[in-house]
């Protein structure tokens, strides 16, 4: 196997384990999000070195790689948007003080 | 070992360590910060791809995105310096277990997938922006607008999530 495309994939593996491990752990929704961008940035790593070692000719693929950063400035903008909510409601935004929506 | 190999491997790495602090500090501007080290070290490595064009965008999107996260940080939290060095986890260990198990999966399926022929040269920064171009405003065009689209109704959402509430004056 090549070892840049298996280089790229470990270190796209490796963030988005750190992510998962983030979004899951934390308790703050702006330290959640975090982990969210972190496990976005690791189908970005993959998404380019599929690109590069395995169709460099195909430029949708770089584009899907736009259509993730699309979706990390929009996951940012949403997620901004709700923490300020909260915050102006509530005066924090830790996520284990919000549970009026458990069933 | 090529060079290439040898900056794929570097700044992966980099990128790793920096998302790892991420979630080791307790000051939340070192945090913020080290995910903008982070994204622009995943910048560097599409660089080390020959990715030139989403390497830079890379780069220059989270260096704005992440400043503003800093903000952000500063103007939510409790403890933005992290001198009281309150601990904002929860559920760490199936938390990491999740982690290294998703981590053990994505590596399994990268070495025992057969990728099928490796390509050896990627075409020059020129023809990739020109393809890219051509991609955008050709055969992926719905997609780009609905993208587009998208973005601007969140940011449009966002911005009524977030204002204050209206106080309405009752005439009787």
């Amino acid at each position: 196997m090549n070892i840049e495309l298996l280089l790229a994939l470990v270190t796209g593996a490796a963030l988005f384990g750190v992510g998962i491990y983030g979004a899951l752990s934390q308790t703050n929704l702006v330290m959640i999000m975090m982990g969210v961008e972190l496990i976005l940035a690791a189908a970005m790593v993959n998404l380019v070195a599929f690109w590069r070692y395995l169709h460099p000719d195909a430029a949708a693929a770089q584009m899907f790689v736009l259509i993730v950063m699309t979706v990390m400035a929009i996951e940012m903008a949403v997620g901004f948007g709700v923490a300020i909510a909260r915050f102006r409601a509530k005066g924090s935004v830790e996520m284990e003080e919000a549970a009026e929506l458990k069933g | 070992m090529s060079a290439q190999a040898f900056f794929i491997g570097f700044f992966g790495l980099a990128s790793v360590w920096f998302g790892v602090v991420v979630f080791r500090t307790h000051s939340m501007m070192r945090s913020a910060l080290a995910l903008l080290f982070s994204q622009t070290a995943l910048g560097a490595l599409f660089l080390s791809m020959q990715a030139e064009f989403l390497g830079v965008l890379q780069i220059m999107m989270m260096a704005t995105e992440m400043s503003i996260m800093a903000i952000f940080m500063v103007m939510f939290m409790m403890d933005p310096g992290g001198l009281g060095e309150m601990d904002m986890t929860h559920q760490k260990r199936l938390s990491l277990a999740a982690g290294f198990v998703a981590f053990a999966a994505a590596v399994a399926a990268a070495v025992f997938v057969d990728w099928g022929p490796v390509a050896s040269v990627a075409p020059d920064a020129a023809q990739q922006t020109h393809d890219l171009g051509v991609e955008l405003l050709g055969r992926s065009m719905l997609i780009f607008e609905t993208a587009g689209i998208t973005i601007l109704t969140a940011m449009i959402a966002a911005t009524a999530v977030a204002m204050p509430p209206v106080k309405r004056i009752r005439n009787k």
